[in-house]
């Protein structure tokens, strides 16, 4: 199966105006200071007026060149050959007049990082009215009215105009690239990865609102994502891009039915890999009412104070109550700033709680130095990033013994017996080839799994891993989430996970607990909580996923509030869709969410903080 | 230790116009301990001079002769050891108490520690030139009080840029890490702040020592240094008191002002390439 | 909008409490340099009369007199006390060596070194930070490298050999040149009327001027290269560039705006330094300010003076620095407002 080329839409020759865009063996390649480093290799593409193409490959595939490429946006760094038609115009040809005619009235481009790629001392307005500026000849005046009429398209307030970036927040920042990218009414707009680092319900939030405002209005669309859910949900076609080259090209069901090309395969088997855990170890069985013994680490009333800046306080936690059996593995999901970091951290001992208790073994923690010390032997913590985890200056080896040098152990067989010993059990096999190996040298699932080594070699009863996986591409994610399903089974390891990513939750907790605003608001067995979830946020939650092949759905508007300006009553009562509804109210219960905050759950569960469950439970 | 295995990493990938740099910084060295060999007392007495004063070059004195009639070659020589004893003894003066106060008012945090801020940013925004001179102008002027003037005025700029390398280093995740495993302030500093801020202490001991050897020439200039000891500022002050400028007598001013020149030069530019060595390699922060 | 930003005082309230914040800081600083001050000039050089008068013919009845009017016998609180008092009614003391009130010789002499300070600084601020933007802008080219090298060499020139030289070439003259300027001073005497005086003033200028212009420009070219190199790998710049505009419009008006704060913080970071190297090229160049007023009292040395001058240069200094701090929010959005 050829890719690419004619399975374009129309199958047109090159330069029909039927193909707004037309990638013809595009090679790129950028000149480093040691080799040449060759990015995209012979790549065809093409997408027709009005069609939703999505590109999907992992990180360092070459999809942000490709959309770099399109625009003629690489640096003198990089030589490119071959062709880019845009529009009828060979964009790697033509004059530099024209290339900046083209530029943005053409296709224009949602850059990934929205708070990298807006000016931070120029007001949103005038970036947005900058290129209609330049390239109608408008008046200030008609520019202006033309910015304000985007804005409100993307669902902002007219006043964001007048705002610095570093004022909006990341989901409003995100709009108003959208709105930037459409100041000129461009015929293609190209989306490289517009969701990423966005929880669920932004995601879909902002996937809503770009299909609506691109394709709804007949423009062409290049999605880039590195999830092919995402993709699969929302565009017509997808190529697949692996290492440079476009090795698939298909509908999505096509693509995602398994696909013709190896490593089409292969990127597959990674994703359905993480779901099919969940069956291949065996679930540990649920404990009846109440644990047996003393929980391993338990929170108990938990309440962390941020002091801010500007004299309010920060509640990040407020009112936990969590506990964590021997060889459990329990799940904290929520959105971005529900508080689980600051949960993870406090739990560790690196933030001293402002109320509440903790206790590992049944004793409680207590923030002087040699109780600190001895609870780090038993509560360890394992972070999001990898790469900048690990101390680029020390060898793995360093990073490793690095925990027994700090408490001066002196591990029976000697120090590089204990450092190979914990490097196997975090399943690196031949352990004595990393000893000298730098960080930078390894790839990041090898990486995450010297920091998990690190962590295990002071022998904890509790490991807190906050979004461990989350920037590792799939395999790797697979690996080590089967590490710490291993580690639960054959060592009776617990772990906290703290993660946005409900599948991932699905796929190795045995228990989940959900947290919006520094509260728990629904704990139980992962079945019932992700499968059958009583709380309206959950359910809000799991709707928002993206599910191959149907179009997502925004299920929750706005954002949640600022904890220091909490709303009375339930705190998830203004976007509560069971309340917004009307349905609450004729139940006879929306008053008391209004005005009744529920009681914080009991530490095991399952329970739920909601009127309306509570409700509906009883009748 | 860590640190030390950055510096030899650093030290291999310096550049040609660094390597030229340090050995011009070699060849004054060099100069400055040979200078008693190859330069007698009597070269340098003011009194029973050599040679007529304001002589242009000859064959006899390749640089001519100063307002006293020393030979200008055997002056500018003599004046590296005064340069170099008091540029070098001040930088140590410097970045010892700037790198200690760095370190300490990046890694803890308190009210000592913002008093001591308010302090390094009150010296820094001192006029250093002025503060020197009126240093060695209430003390008399000397080796000591010039060491010491200079010394006290250019520690707070390393402080400043060390302070905020330790305030990078320690928000980096490993750190937290360090701190989780259970690392005392100790363990920290020690093995990631001090690999993470030798490199920058090196370039700034460098630029100090260029900027060191201005003011102590520019200090001698004014007045301010000990009129026996030869040095290149005090034969530039010598030479416009005897008017030397106006009547044009160029060997005069010329070979000491170059020589602080090229030495400064010589300091900034190895300064430069260690950090422009560091910029390049595997531990560049992410 | 952000939720944050309910509940905030509204935005003419927080400049004010940031304007007020600032000048508290400055006023600290300021007392700050007072207390210095008194422990440079009265307590350091042990006995200030005896430092004054070192190798110096004098006889009892003097030294006597000179003791009371310093009150170098009192105890060192009441010193301090009738130094403050005496401050506040701006009373600097006597010089030594002129026997003239301080804050007379200073009034007189500070005109000059406005004028000599002022033009400088304009002149460099213009070349030095246009030029540092576009050496930056094409780091590696012909410009840049040649730029920056005679930058760099400027910087470690000395100030005061550097005005040796202009003066020896341009003043004195060298070997066939003739020598086209002044060698000293502000005025050539018997010049009288408005414009020739005028004239006669610019061309005393032009030499002293050039030499702080050449080291203050050396400053800023250095300082906004490398802040306009830190921006040059933004990823709004690519932004820019996809919008359409041409290679000086990204650079005019996103790149370079974005320098301006770390600009701004690192040249006032070193106002002191342009007036050391004032302090020095009005020594060189005879020139009728503070400066050569400083040069003068250190070789006395003449304490009153030099404290006098020592506190006014100072307070100048932080002046300029609480006018930098308060600029900071106009150029950068993210600065902190209270």
């Amino acid at each position: 199966m050829r890719p690419g080329g004619a399975a374009g839409a129309t199958g047109g020759a090159v330069g029909t105006p039927l193909n707004l865009l037309e990638v013809r063996g595009l090679t790129v390649t950028y000149l480093t200071q040691t080799a040449p480093l060759p990015t995209l290799d012979k790549v065809d593409l093409d997408v027709a007026t009005g069609e939703c193409v999505g590109l999907f490959g992992e990180s360092g595939a070459g999809k942000t060149t490709l959309a770099l490429a399109l625009l003629r946006l690489l640096p003198r760094t990089a030589t490119v050959s071959g062709s880019v038609h845009l529009d009828g115009v060979d964009v790697t040809n033509t004059t530099w007049g024209r290339l900046r005619a083209l530029r943005w009235k053409a296709a224009s481009i949602v850059f990934q990082g929205a708070t990298q790629a807006l000016n931070p001392v120029q007001r949103v307005g005038g970036q947005i009215e900058e290129p209609i500026l330049l390239h109608e000849r408008s008046s200030g005046t008609i520019a202006r009215s033309r910015a304000a009429a985007l804005l409100r398209q993307v669902g902002l307030p007219p006043a964001a105009a007048g705002a610095y970036p570093h004022e909006l927040s990341g989901g409003e920042r995100q709009r108003a690239l959208i709105a930037m990218a459409l100041a000129c009414d461009p015929r293609l707009v190209v989306a490289d990865e517009p969701t990423t680092a966005l929880d669920t319900v932004r995601q879909a939030q902002i996937l809503d609102l770009i299909t609506g405002l691109v394709t709804g209005h007949g423009r062409a669309m290049l999605l880039i994502s590195h999830d092919l859910r995402l993709l699969s949900s929302t565009c017509d076609r997808i190529a697949v891009m692996h290492a440079g080259r476009i090795v698939e090209e298909g509908t999505p069901a096509e693509v995602c039915a398994g696909g013709r090309h190896p490593q089409t395969r292969a990127l597959l088997t990674a994703h359905t890999r993480i779901r099919a855990l969940r069956h291949r170890h065996r679930p540990r069985p649920p404990s009846p009412a109440g644990h047996v013994g003393v929980p391993v680490l338990a929170a108990d009333d938990l309440v962390v104070i941020h002091p801010a800046r500007r004299g309010r306080n920060v509640r990040a936690v407020d009112g936990v109550r969590l506990d964590l059996a021997a060889g459990e593995i329990v799940a904290v999901v929520g959105e971005s700033g529900c508080g689980k970091t600051t949960l993870a951290r406090a739990l560790v001992g690196m933030h001293p709680p402002t109320g509440g208790e903790i206790r590992v073994d049944g004793v409680p923690l207590r923030p002087t130095g040699p109780w600190l010390r001895a609870h780090r032997r038993r509560v360890q913590l394992v972070l999001q990033d990898p790469g900048s985890a690990l101390d680029p200056r020390h060898t793995v080896y360093d990073a490793v013994a690095e925990g027994l040098r700090i408490h001066r152990l002196r591990p029976p067989g000697g120090e590089p017996a204990a450092v190979a010993a914990a490097l196997v059990r975090a399943g690196l096999q031949a352990p004595e080839t990393f000893f000298g190996r730098y960080p930078q040298e390894l790839s990041g699932g090898l990486r995450q799994r010297v920091v998990i080594a690190g962590a295990l070699i002071l022998q904890p009863r509790v490991l807190i891993a906050d979004e461990p996986v989350s920037s590792l591409d799939a395999a790797a994610r697979a690996d080590v989430l089967t590490l710490l399903l291993d580690l639960r089974d054959r060592s009776g390891l617990a772990a906290l996970v703290i993660s946005h990513d409900l599948e991932l939750a699905w796929s190795i907790a045995d228990r989940v607990a959900v947290m919006y605003l520094g509260r728990i608001i629904e704990v139980g067995p992962a079945q019932q909580v992700l499968g059958s979830p009583a709380h309206p946020y959950t359910a809000a939650l799991l709707a928002a996923m993206p599910q191959p092949f149907t179009p997502l759905a925004a299920t929750l508007d706005g954002e949640p509030p600022r904890t220091s300006s909490l709303p009375g009553g339930c705190r998830f009562h203004p976007r509560c869709p069971v309340l917004l509804t009307g349905t609450a109210d004729a139940a006879g219960i929306g008053h008391a969410c209004r005005t009744v905050e529920p009681e914080p759950l009991p530490a095991v569960g399952p329970a739920v903080a909601c009127h309306y469950a509570a409700a509906e439970h009883r009748s | 230790m860590t640190a030390g295995r950055a510096m030899r990493r650093a030290a291999g990938r310096v550049d040609a116009r660094g390597r030229v740099a340090v050995a011009v910084i070699g060849a004054y060295l060099v100069l400055a301990i040979a200078a008693p060999l190859l330069i007698t007392p009597a070269d340098l007495s003011a009194v029973g001079a050599p040679g007529a004063p304001h002589l242009p070059p000859s064959a006899r004195f390749p640089l001519g002769t100063d307002v006293y009639g020393r030979s200008m070659l055997a002056v500018t020589v003599w004046g590296t050891r005064v340069s170099l004893t008091v540029g070098l003894s001040a930088t140590a003066v410097a970045i010892g108490v700037g790198a200690v106060a760095g370190i300490v008012a990046g890694h803890f945090r308190g009210r000592l520690v913002a008093v001591l801020m308010h302090v390094t940013d009150w010296f820094l925004a001192m006029p250093t030139l002025v503060l020197a001179a009126v240093l060695t102008g209430v003390l008399r002027p000397g080796a000591g009080p010039v060491v010491l003037a200079i010394g006290l005025t250019s520690w707070p700029a390393t402080a400043r840029l060390v302070r905020a390398q330790t305030l990078v280093v320690e928000a980096q995740p490993h750190v937290d890490r360090a701190k989780v495993l259970g690392a005392g302030h100790w363990h920290v500093i020690r093995h990631h702040v001090l690999a993470a801020v030798a490199p920058l202490i090196v370039v700034q001991a460098s630029l100090t020592v260029s900027a060191a050897v201005l003011t102590e020439a520019t200090l001698a200039f004014l007045g301010q240094a000990d009129p026996i000891v030869v040095s290149w500022g005090t034969t530039l002050q010598q030479a416009r008191d005897a008017g030397s400028v106006s009547a044009g007598h160029w060997w005069i001013l010329f070979p000491p002002g170059a020589a602080i020149v090229v030495l400064g030069l010589a300091f900034t530019e190895c300064g430069r390439a260690v950090q422009r060595a560091l910029r390049v390699g595997p531990w560049e922060h992410p | 909008m952000r939720g944050s930003d309910r509940g905030r005082p509204v935005w003419p309230v927080r400049r004010l409490r940031h304007i007020g914040a600032k000048l508290a800081g400055a006023v600290t600083s300021q007392v700050a340099v007072l207390v210095a001050a008194f422990l440079l000039f009265r307590v350091l050089p042990g006995d200030p009369v005896r430092a004054m008068t070192r190798g110096r013919p004098i006889n009892a009845t003097q030294l006597a007199n000179l003791r009371a009017e310093l009150g170098v016998d009192d105890p060192l609180p009441s010193q301090f006390a009738t130094y403050v008092g005496l401050l506040l009614h701006g009373d600097l003391g006597t010089s030594f060596q002129y026997r003239l009130p301080v804050a007379d010789l200073i009034g007189a002499r500070l005109g000059a070194t406005v004028a000599l300070v002022g033009t400088a600084t304009v002149l460099a601020a213009v070349t030095g930070l246009w030029s540092g933007a576009w050496s930056a802008w094409y780091a590696g080219g012909v410009v840049d490298r040649v730029g920056t090298a005679a930058a760099v060499t400027l910087w470690s020139v000395p100030t005061f050999w550097l005005g040796l030289v202009l003066l020896a070439v341009f003043g004195g003259g060298l070997g066939p040149l003739p020598g086209l300027f002044p060698t000293g001073g502000i005025e050539t005497p018997g010049v009288s009327g408005f414009g020739p005086v005028a004239l006669d003033r610019l061309w005393h200028l032009t030499l002293p001027c050039l030499t702080l212009t050449a080291v203050i420009h050396a400053q800023y070219l250095l300082v906004m290269r490398s802040s306009v190199l830190a921006v040059r790998d933004s990823a709004f710049l690519t932004t820019a560039r996809a919008k359409g505009l041409s290679d000086a419009a990204v650079r005019r008006r996103h790149a370079v705006p974005n320098a301006y704060l770390p600009s701004a913080t690192l040249i006032a970071l070193n106002l002191g330094g342009v007036v050391s190297g004032a302090v020095v090229v009005e020594t060189v160049f005879s020139w009728p300010g503070l400066g050569s007023l400083f040069y003068e009292a250190l070789t006395v040395p003449d304490l009153p003076l030099l404290q006098g001058l020592f506190l006014t240069i100072t307070s100048a200094v932080i002046v300029m620095n609480l006018l930098a701090d308060l600029s900071y929010p106009l150029l950068d959005p993210r600065v902190e407002v209270a």
